[in-house]
């Protein structure tokens, strides 16, 4: 998968604007969208928002957690934990890419926001990395990774399971095949 | 989706396999052994250095080909015998058990690790002892190549590959790909359409061919 399909996939989260347009209610095939009134807030898909963004045809509000003071806090917990913490929101690096490139007039402190979710994003990595590492070191069978979202592991993903593909060949190198004389375990 | 085509991947372990260039290239490989009786003229086979149209008398020392050395053995008719090659000996698997990652695979042999999986098809005493080094040393050197593969952004990669055996350069490029791609994505690139790389070579191709 490429990091541009993760993205795709993330268009699909729901985000609230204020259209400065009315319109009754829209019918698609992924579901009712609508109905805009000028200055009430309404939830659309990220693509409609960022669509209705450029045509400046509404104002966005950032979601909830896309605010400094909660992504301090969850940066601090993420370096505070060995494991991974649970993100807001499961898209939480292409939300803040798609977001603030094209609304960042509408989202207060939107470097700092930018450079928060980075930190974060690096020290999850930096963990991935690690536990990886240690993955392998002690030939494990299986790992458990709860909260890690699609674009994390997708920057690791074909290495991880190519090499973890040829550990296990070689692991079988170890065990006699059939045509040898004796399996004593 | 990205790709051209999809090559076939080689068969680590003591099945090659069938469709894989990789494989195909690594049979050409030559490994030590002696002629355990008097065999045909195999000139083709074994290259220069033995005479063409003389038979080759028993015990005398031969560089055979991966392939011919798997048809020619077995261990009940003794045909020819096969020795390991030095760097999978004793000598060698104590330097990889002391410490695998500053060994230079690719020089010595770029196919270390299918090699060996391969080498375990002749019955030889020291096949654990192999097959558990080829293990440990890829584990060993696991962490210097994911680390080089995802960090080395926008550099040359040749000082990093030049030690790496074949199966590893694989592993380095499925890194670097992912690297580029999520660093791409990041600088806002992934979203202009480019010509796919099929379309690119063609175009190259055929100016050659004009040429030529």
């Amino acid at each position: 998968m490429e990091p541009a399909e993760a993205e795709f996939l993330a268009e699909k989260e729901l985000v609230t604007i204020v259209p400065n347009f009315s319109l009754d209610r829209i019918h698609l095939i992924g579901g009712d969208l609508g109905p805009f009134n000028p200055g009430l807030p309404v939830e659309v898909p990220v693509w409609l928002a960022i669509n209705l963004k450029q045509r400046q045809k509404c104002r966005l509000i950032p979601p909830e957690w896309m605010d400094v003071e909660k992504l301090e806090e969850i940066r601090d917990q993420e370096r505070k934990e060995d494991t991974f913490t649970p993100m807001p929101s499961p898209y939480y690096m292409e939300l803040t890419k798609l977001l603030l490139n094209y609304a960042s007039d509408n989202i207060p402190k939107a470097d700092e926001i930018r450079t928060l979710v980075k930190d974060t994003w690096d020290t999850r990595i930096a963990k991935l990395r690690l536990s990886a590492d240690s993955f392998v070191r002690q030939q494990e069978a299986h790992a458990k990774l709860d909260n890690l979202t699609l674009m994390e592991i997708n920057t690791t993903g074909t290495f991880l399971t190519q090499a973890l593909n040829h550990m296990y060949k070689l692991r079988t190198n170890l065990q006699p095949g059939e045509s040898a004389h004796s399996q004593d375990f | 989706m990205s790709e051209a085509y999809f090559p076939v991947g080689p068969g680590l372990g003591l099945e090659e396999n069938f469709l894989s260039l990789d494989d195909i290239l690594m049979s050409q490989e030559k490994l030590p052994g002696r002629a355990e009786s008097t065999l045909p003229p195999l000139t083709f086979a074994l290259g220069q250095g033995v005479s063409t149209g003389d038979s080759i008398p028993e015990g005398s020392k031969l560089e055979i080909p991966l392939w011919l050395a798997k048809g020619l053995y077995e261990s009940k008719r003794r045909i020819i015998s096969v020795e390991l090659p030095k760097i999978y000996k004793e000598a060698w698997r104590t330097v990889f058990s002391a410490d695998a990652s500053v060994v230079d695979l690719h020089k010595m042999g770029p196919y270390y690790y299918r090699f060996g999986s391969q080498l375990l098809n002749f019955d030889n005493p020291e096949n654990p002892e192999i097959a558990q080094t080829i293990l440990q040393t890829f584990i060993s050197r696991f962490r210097r190549i994911m680390d080089s593969s995802q960090n080395a952004y926008n550099e040359d990669a040749s000082a990093l590959v030049a030690r790496l055996d074949e199966l590893e350069r694989a592993l380095f490029r499925a890194g670097q790909k992912e690297l580029n791609d999520f660093q791409c994505w990041e600088k806002g690139q992934a979203s202009q359409i480019t010509a796919s790389s099929l379309v690119q070579n063609y175009g190259k191709r055929k100016f050659t061919d004009m040429d030529g």
